[in-house]
This record gives structure tokens, sequence and C-alpha cells, in this order.
């Protein structure tokens, strides 16, 4: 009797799995749905490429956050990594187009020695990712703050316009970017070897160690791949702004996991797809746009944000329990 | 509990080992700050330290209390802020409810920290992201009802913060006691030690015939009440209610804690660590301050800090 209850209890776990699937996209249609009867100005093309471009910032650093969550981590770093990217970035000063490339190239391996550092750290030091991520924050904000005392200064060749704010024949090109990525890292994740590794030490350390995975290799490569995209969504946002802030892309470290956990990841680990990351991430955009589409203050964001958030979370991991 | 006494005096005897750190760093900046600076070894800057370090010795308090049980408090800099908001509003219009509305603050502290620990518990999702969520509604709340500080207290509550009794602040005087009330509480009342055995393992807790869902309850209202009293010394030193004052405190008041040698992912700890850690802080950004470091330089070396402190000891502990 006890095996038939342990199959049905089995049986309506994973339904109620493949239902949560769901919940994410759903919430989007549904959002999408109640924006346009507010505002039917909303489906237009011109508001459509407004929202894409606003979204694809954060997007990619969602990208990056989901690797880091789905191995068990939390990459706190983000938004300091963006901003110090975007100082780095101003700090050659250039005029040129001709720099961009130089300047892409330091800043990715500037990001990626980050990422190398908080794997570094939570492999090998034992140390928490929370803390970890958490100091290298700091450290990134002290040495940003100094180097840039406290007033960043610097520019940036026009080119950088074009890859934050323009357009290649209507689609925003940081949107195209955005989708660049998506599909390279959507495939090293569902698709290739390095992703079952990493689905498989997300589900548990220890036991990928035993079947052969050097574990602690794939956590460093999630960590640096965050660090990557936090880089390059710092170079977008920078472009997009037009000019450097020492707070570029602040309260995205939180936006991002909130956007991984509305998708459905799991901060303990081996849970959730890219796919569902991402359209965490346009749930959080949408909805912020309907804040003030209804025409309520700003500062409603973060009381929607909120509920949304333990309402949407506790909803999925109910779904875990039953 | 009634673990054998003989057993616990060893243990007394020797230091323990989580402490070892911070004693370690607190000695290095007292005696670097004594050949440094010749203003900083006076009992009057002591004092001062004191003084200042109340509001981050509040908050580590209940940040600590909630870590050991084996959460993370996200929302301490957000009830802050709620609380001196609501403070110094009320008592502006009123200024008779002075005294009524320090307990109507606490109280107020203890209720949200009441809904973070049930939310955590009902619905099952990790603290980290509830107490976010609690944070960005009260963050919002405060900000719709005001963007710039408001309201303000009768001249008389400034003692609180800036108060001396025998030429020892009152707010230092109060942090200190504080940790000696919940580090007598958690060492020798039986709820206090059942937060070390739920930090440990809920589970076995549970089976131990501990309730821990209470214990957790207790911890999550403990780390409100103390955002609260962190909230009203934030009022009676600034004089009004600031809705940004609180924003830095979360992750700040996380430092001390694990400069302590307390563990993320629970257990573990004692909370006279966290005084020396909050105690250390204080004295480390007093010191750079008299030697013209600025404050970018600071924030570099305390995250270094963390990371040195936190790798020296090689956690087997759970992911937060």
């Amino acid at each position: 009797m006890n095996d038939v209850t342990v199959n049905l209890a089995k049986g309506a776990s994973r339904r109620f799995q493949q239902i949560t699937q769901f919940i994410a996209p759903i919430s989007l249609l549904s959002l999408v749905s109640i924006a346009t009867l507010l505002q039917p100005s909303f489906l237009s093309i011109n508001n459509i490429q407004d929202i894409l471009t606003q979204a694809a910032p954060l997007a990619l650093v969602v990208l990056g956050q989901a690797f880091v969550i789905l191995v068990r981590g939390l990459d706190l770093s983000v938004a300091s990594l963006m901003a110090s990217a975007a100082v780095l970035a101003t700090a050659f000063n250039a005029t040129s187009d001709a720099m961009i490339p130089v300047i892409f190239l330091v800043t990715i391996v500037a990001s990626a020695c980050v990422g190398l550092i908080n794997g570094l750290l939570v492999t090998k030091r034992n140390v928490s990712p929370f803390l970890a991520t958490l100091a290298m924050m700091i450290v990134l904000q002290g040495i940003r703050f100094y180097y840039t005392q406290g007033a960043p200064s610097g520019s940036l060749p026009e080119g950088f316009r074009v890859l934050g704010a323009g357009r290649l024949t209507g689609i925003p090109v940081n949107m195209l970017v955005f989708f660049l990525f998506f599909f390279i890292l959507g495939w090293l994740l569902h698709k290739s070897s390095f992703g079952r590794r990493v689905y498989i030490t997300g589900g548990n350390p220890k036991s990928a160690n035993l079947v052969g995975i050097y574990a602690d290799r794939v956590i460093i490569i999630c960590y640096v791949i965050s660090s990557l995209m936090a880089g390059i969504s710092g170079l977008i946002l920078v472009g997009f702004v037009g000019t450097v802030d020492n707070w570029v892309g602040r309260g995205y470290e939180i936006d991002s996991i909130v956007a991984c956990v509305l998708g459905g990841i799991m901060l303990n680990g081996g849970k959730g797809t890219l796919w569902g990351a991402v359209t965490g991430a346009l749930i959080l955009i949408l909805m912020f746009n309907i804040v003030i589409i209804l025409g309520l203050p700003v500062q409603a964001q973060l009381i929607i944000k909120g509920i949304i958030i333990i309402f949407v979370a506790g909803l999925f991991s109910r779904s875990i329990q039953t | 509990m009634m673990l054998s006494k003989s057993n616990n005096r060893v243990r007394r005897l020797k230091l323990d080992p989580s402490l070892i750190i911070v004693i370690l760093l607190l000695a290095i900046v007292i005696v670097c700050g004594f050949f440094l600076n010749e203003r900083f070894g006076t009992m009057r800057n002591f004092m001062n330290v004191l003084e200042q370090s109340s509001g981050l010795g509040f908050a580590s308090i209940g940040q600590a209390m909630v870590v050991i049980v084996g959460g993370i408090d996200l929302s301490i800099g957000a009830i802050i802020t709620a609380s001196t908001v609501f403070m110094a509003a009320v008592v502006d219009v009123h200024p008779g409810l002075m005294i009524p509305m320090i307990f109507g603050t606490l109280l107020f502290g203890v209720a949200i920290g009441f809904c973070n620990g049930y939310l955590t518990l009902k619905t099952g999702v990790h603290p980290l992201i509830v107490t976010l969520g609690t944070a960005s509604i009260l963050n919002g709340s405060v900000l719709i009802y005001t963007l710039q500080p408001t309201g303000g207290v009768p001249y008389w509550f400034e003692e609180f913060a800036y108060g001396r009794i025998w030429n020892v602040p009152i707010s230092g005087a109060v942090m200190i006691v504080c940790f000696a009330l919940v580090w007598l509480f958690l060492h020798y009342y039986q709820t206090g030690r059942a937060f070390y055995a739920v930090g440990g393992s809920p589970e076995a807790a549970h089976l131990c015939g501990i309730q821990s869902n209470r214990v957790i309850l207790l911890a999550y209202s403990a780390s409100g009440f103390f955002a609260a009293l962190a909230g009203i010394y934030f009022v009676s030193r600034t004089g009004v209610g600031d809705p940004r004052i609180g924003d830095p405190i979360t992750l700040s008041s996380i430092t001390p804690v694990i400069l302590g040698g307390l563990i993320l992912g629970g257990g573990k700890g004692n909370i006279f660590g966290v005084l020396l850690g909050v105690i250390f802080i204080s004295l480390l950004s007093n010191l750079l301050n008299y030697m013209n470091i600025s404050t970018f330089i600071q924030w570099v070396i305390q995250g270094v800090i963390i990371i040195i402190a936190v790798s020296v000891y090689v956690h087997k502990g759970k992911n937060l």
C-alpha cells in the first residue's frame, strides 16, 4: 500500500512540476494582456522595442546568474562588476572606434578574472558564495570609487552608443547581442556535455565528483560565465546611457536573482532552465513598465516587486514539497 | 541544557577557536592605533567609538540570532528605515506620544520580523528571498510616503544617542547590555540553547522535541526588534526619519557576524564574538579616518578582511 501511495505522490508531484514549468510563461502572457488592456499602444512596435532595449542588460546578467544558481551559488558581485566594467571602459578615454576591440578585450578579461577569484574562493577555500561575492562586491566598489574619486569621467567612442541604443533594421542592437549569448549559453547548458555536468554538480557536488566530474572546475566556470555576462552587460548599459556612472546597474544583483527565482531556478541548485530565467527577467521588466503605465509612483515598483517575489517563490517551493 | 558541567568548564578554559580571529584582528588594530596616532589611544576616543558603533551593534545582534538558526535577514536595513520614519512622523504630530512610540516602534519591528519568520516557514522559500521581498515592500512604502527626511523628535530624546552617564555613552551601554542579555539567553536558557540545535539541524531538533518553528519565529522577531532598536537609535542621533538611512546597514550588519565566527548556515558561534566584531569594525574605520585614508580604500580593506576571515576557517558548511 505504501508503494502505491508513494507512486501516487510521485506522479502528483511530477504533474505539479510540469504545471510549475508553465507558471512563468503564463504570468508573462497575463502581464502582457493586462498591459495591453490598460494601454492599447502597449503592443506597438515602438514600445516593444523600448521594452526589449531596457530588458537586454538585465537579461544578460540573468543568463550568467542562472549558471551560478544552478551550481548552488549566488553572485552578488554582478552589479558592482557592471559599474566597474563601465568605469574601466571609459578609463581609456578613447575617441576613435578603432579602440573598441581593445576596450572590449581588456574589460572582458578583467571581468573573467573577477569571476575566477569568486569561483576559486567558493571552491578551493569553501567560502560561502554569499560572502565571497559580497566581499568581492565591496572590494570592487572601493577600487572603483578610489579610482574615480567619486566623480567618474572619461569618454567612450561613438561605436558604443550603437551597441547600447542602436537599431539594426528596427531591432535593438543590444537585443541582438543578448540573443547571441542566449543561443551560445543555451546550447552550452542544454545541449553540450558541459551543461549536463552543470546540472549534475548542482544536484549534488559530492556525487558529481564520484561519477568523475571535476565539480570545482564546473563551478569555477559558472562563476566566470556570470562575471563575463555582467561585464558585457555593463558595457551595453554604459553604451545605452551614454555617460559613465559609479552606480551603473545598481540593484541588478538582486533583480537578477529574483528573475531567476521567478523563472523557476531553484536556489538549492540543479533545477531550472535558461529559458525560464529569461522569462523571469521579462516579467520583472514588464511589471516595472505596467506600474508606469498605470501612472503609479515609481516607488510602487518596489512594493509590487516584493509581493511578487514572495508569492511566486512560495508557489514554486510548495511544488517541491509536495 | 543539562550537558555535563565539567565539560562546559573545560570548554570555557580553552579559548573558543571561533573567537581567535576576531581577537587577533582587534589586537592588531589597537596596537597599530597606539603607535600610529596619539589621539587614537585615549579614553575619550574609545567612548566616542562605542557611541558610534551602537547602531551597527543593535542591527548585528538581530542578524546574529537569525544566522544562528540557519537563516539570514536582508530586511534589517528596511526595518531600520521604516521604524525611523514611522517614529519621527508620528512623534512630529503628537509630541506627547514620545514614550509610547518607543514601545510602538519596537512592536512594529517585532511584527515585521514575525512576518518574515512566518512567511519563511509557511512558504518554505529561502529566507534570503523572503526577507528581500519584505525589504522591497517596506522600502517602497516608505519611499511613497516621503522622499526626503521628515518628522522630528523632541530635543531631549538626543540623550539616548549622545548622552553620557559617568562618561559612558548611554547608547553604547545599552548595546553592551543587549549583547550580554542575548548571550545569557542563548547559553543558559533552554529556548536559547534550542537556537543552536535548530541551526545545526532543524529536523534533528524537531525529533528531540524542540518546536523548531517557534524558535525560528522567535529569532526573526528578535531580529525585527533589534532592527527597530537600531532605528530608534538613528532617530535619536539624527533627529529625523530618514528614508535611506538603513540601506547600507543590511549588508554591513553581516560583516561583524561573520568576523565573530558565526557561520552562515547556522548552529555555531558565540554572540560575544559579534560584539568584538562590531567593536573591531568601528575601531578600524576610526583608525583609518585618523590616518586620512579615504572611505573608498576603507571599503576595499573591509572586503579583503571578510575574505581573509572567512577563508581562514575552511567551513564544511551548508550553502547559502
